[in-house]
């Protein structure tokens, strides 16, 4: 693995998996059985949470599908051929072998949690309820839940956008004109210290509908942080950008474009995950307390109903939706900035 | 022909602090020509960036006018471009996308004899095979040559360097000064250059111009009509060292002398 190798045209047909290697210290035979010993790890635990499912007995009264045992046999299956893989691919190996202690806890977490609740109990019905209920749930309601998560993606999306782009418009305003600065940064201290959440019973009288109004109380919260997060990118910018787009023909409107707004991105980026963050939770917090549709919503219908089945399976849904939007926007965020990749370093 | 000419031009800065104001430049006279390469010399606070400033258009004189063929100067343009201390490279900007900012800036559009000149600069700079690097990715000279090129694609009537070399290695630095000199020699337009390097100075400036500080005020105006290639150990650069030297001499009170 560690040869060194004099010929030149080795050398000039670099990789950079292959410049790793190269550099790397030398792996000891062991090393590289334990490397491997780890990376099938999770097939190991997976079969162990599938054994304690299906050999531990129930606790009396308490049904079991099988619904579980295949959501956990293509947990191990997808673990055992990433595993195959990495014998192939340098790339997924080093993945594998940096993320497999922590899959493999995963499935201790399922088969405790499992434990506790299906087998002995010991956390009490209703308030929790085994996976395989919860799994069941999902698929039975599936078409219910579809609608909810479509209704509650609309309403989340309207109000982020819609409070993106203004937060954008008025934070480049504030940070490039001092009259725009001088009639918005007054209000801004003034609503910055107000959850937004806060806004929700008062909106929800006045809007003219409840989607209206909680897309209102959605865009306030992401406009706040994106007003604050680019006016503060703007102010960064160090003035030596500015002379030298002046001095090769930039105009002022054009200083603003080119400049100053390429300068806040990084900034801007930050303020659009925060807002998201913030627009969850008001979106989540007015679906509950006043708009009739949504996960939200949702849960808390099937709580006052006592289905705590289902509305695990909502909560579950909602980790997903979440978990997927911020990996979209982590995506656009890796695009944006690659003229800062390695410059950490 | 080109005439940039400053006439009685006065400065002052407010301070950040305070009522006080400091007076940067003090009845700065001087007219430069087409073909001349004037070298601005003097110690830190003498007002050489100040006075690049203010032909560039970046800030405004207190009194005094300067002209370029007649006209004020009354704000940046195109026709006076300026090259800073820092390389000033727009980081989120490929090195190919900086050397075009000024086109886009200008809505000049990129036509055969555009990009033929964007070539040529790129393949003169040695930075063809770096066009697609970042700035954070070029190193020291790559990066000062390539904010250089942009500026040059302009062809700036007057060309103003504000210490660009400054923050190089020696070796950098005198390869930098020699690409500086063929490109003046192939524009022939106004170039003005601020150093702190006598040696730079000399042997670069059709004229070398030596400042005092605080006021910043001019105190020698030297014609220097050695021919190029100058080389840096001859008797004769030896001597303009001396004599510079001697102007910038920290016993100020016999400079009269000296100067004469």
């Amino acid at each position: 693995m560690h040869k060194k190798s004099s010929g030149a045209d080795v050398l000039s047909h670099l990789t950079r998996e292959r410049l790793a290697e190269l550099e790397s210290r030398p792996r000891t035979p062991l090393r590289v059985f334990m490397d491997y010993v780890i990376c099938f790890m999770p097939v190991i635990f997976g079969l162990l949470a599938l054994a304690e499912y299906l050999y531990v007995p129930n606790l009396k009264g308490n049904k079991s599908t099988s619904t579980y045992t295949y959501f956990l046999a293509i947990l191990i299956a997808t673990a055992g051929m990433y595993f195959v893989m990495s014998f192939f691919s340098k790339k997924i190996f080093l993945v594998l072998r940096y993320k497999a202690p922590f899959y493999s806890f995963i499935f201790v977490l399922l088969a405790a949690y499992d434990y506790m609740t299906l087998k002995t109990g010991k956390l009490v019905l209703p308030y929790f309820t085994w996976t395989d209920e919860i799994l069941n749930a999902i698929i039975d309601d599936r078409a219910y839940l579809l609608d909810c998560t479509i209704n509650s993606l609309k309403l989340l999306f309207t109000g982020y956008l819609s409070g993106a782009l203004l937060g954008i418009v008025t934070g480049v305003a504030c940070g490039c004109s001092r009259n725009a600065d001088y009639w918005i940064s007054p209000f801004m201290k003034l609503l910055g210290a107000i959850p937004s959440p806060t806004w929700i019973p008062i909106v929800m009288v006045i809007a003219s509908t409840l989607f209206s109004g909680a897309v209102f109380i959605i865009a306030l919260g992401v406009w706040y942080s994106l007003t604050i997060a680019t006016m503060t990118g703007i102010r960064n910018i160090d003035k030596s950008y500015y002379d030298a787009a002046k001095t090769l023909g930039a105009s002022p409107l054009r200083l603003v474009l080119n400049v100053a707004v390429p300068f806040a991105v990084p900034n801007i980026l930050q303020g659009l995950t925060q807002g998201m963050s913030t627009a969850c939770l008001t979106l989540i917090t007015a679906e509950m307390v006043g708009v009739e549709s949504g996960l939200g919503w949702y849960v808390s219908w099937q709580r006052s109903w006592a289905q705590y089945g289902k509305m695990y399976a909502a909560i579950v849904v909602l980790c997903i939706v979440f978990i997927a939007v911020n990996w979209g926007l982590n995506a656009v965020k890796r695009r944006l900035l690659r003229w800062q990749e390695g410059m950490t370093e | 022909m080109n005439v940039l000419e400053l006439s009685h031009v006065h400065k002052s800065f407010a301070r950040t602090e305070g009522e006080d104001v400091t007076q940067a430049l003090e009845d700065i006279n001087f007219t430069v020509n087409d073909g001349e390469f004037l070298s601005i010399v003097g110690p830190s606070g003498c007002g050489k960036s100040t006075i690049m400033r203010l032909i560039a258009g970046l800030i405004f004189p207190t009194a005094g006018t300067i002209t370029l063929n007649g006209e004020i100067i009354k704000g940046t343009d195109t026709e006076r471009g300026m090259v800073f201390q820092k390389p000033t490279l727009f980081p989120w900007l490929t090195a190919e996308e900086n050397l075009h900012f000024t086109a886009r800036m200008q809505g000049r559009r990129k036509d055969s004899s555009y990009m033929a000149e964007a070539e040529r600069l790129l393949e003169m700079a040695g930075l063809a095979e770096f066009r697609n690097d970042y700035p954070h990715q070029l190193s020291g000279g790559m990066a000062q040559r390539l904010a250089l090129i942009r500026t040059m694609i302009n062809n700036p009537k007057v060309f103003l360097l504000d210490e660009p070399l400054g923050a190089l290695d020696a070796f950098t630095r005198m390869n930098m000064q020699d690409e500086i000199l063929r490109l003046w020699q192939q524009s022939n337009h106004i170039v003005l250059m601020v150093t702190h390097d006598i040696d730079e100075a000399i042997y670069l400036g059709t004229r070398i111009l030596v400042m005092a500080p605080r006021p910043g005020r001019v105190r020698a105006d030297l014609k220097n009509d050695m021919p190029y290639p100058r080389v840096r150990t001859s008797d004769e650069f030896l001597q303009w060292r001396k004599r510079v030297l001697g102007m910038l001499d920290f016993g100020q009170k016999n400079t009269k002398e000296v100067s004469a």
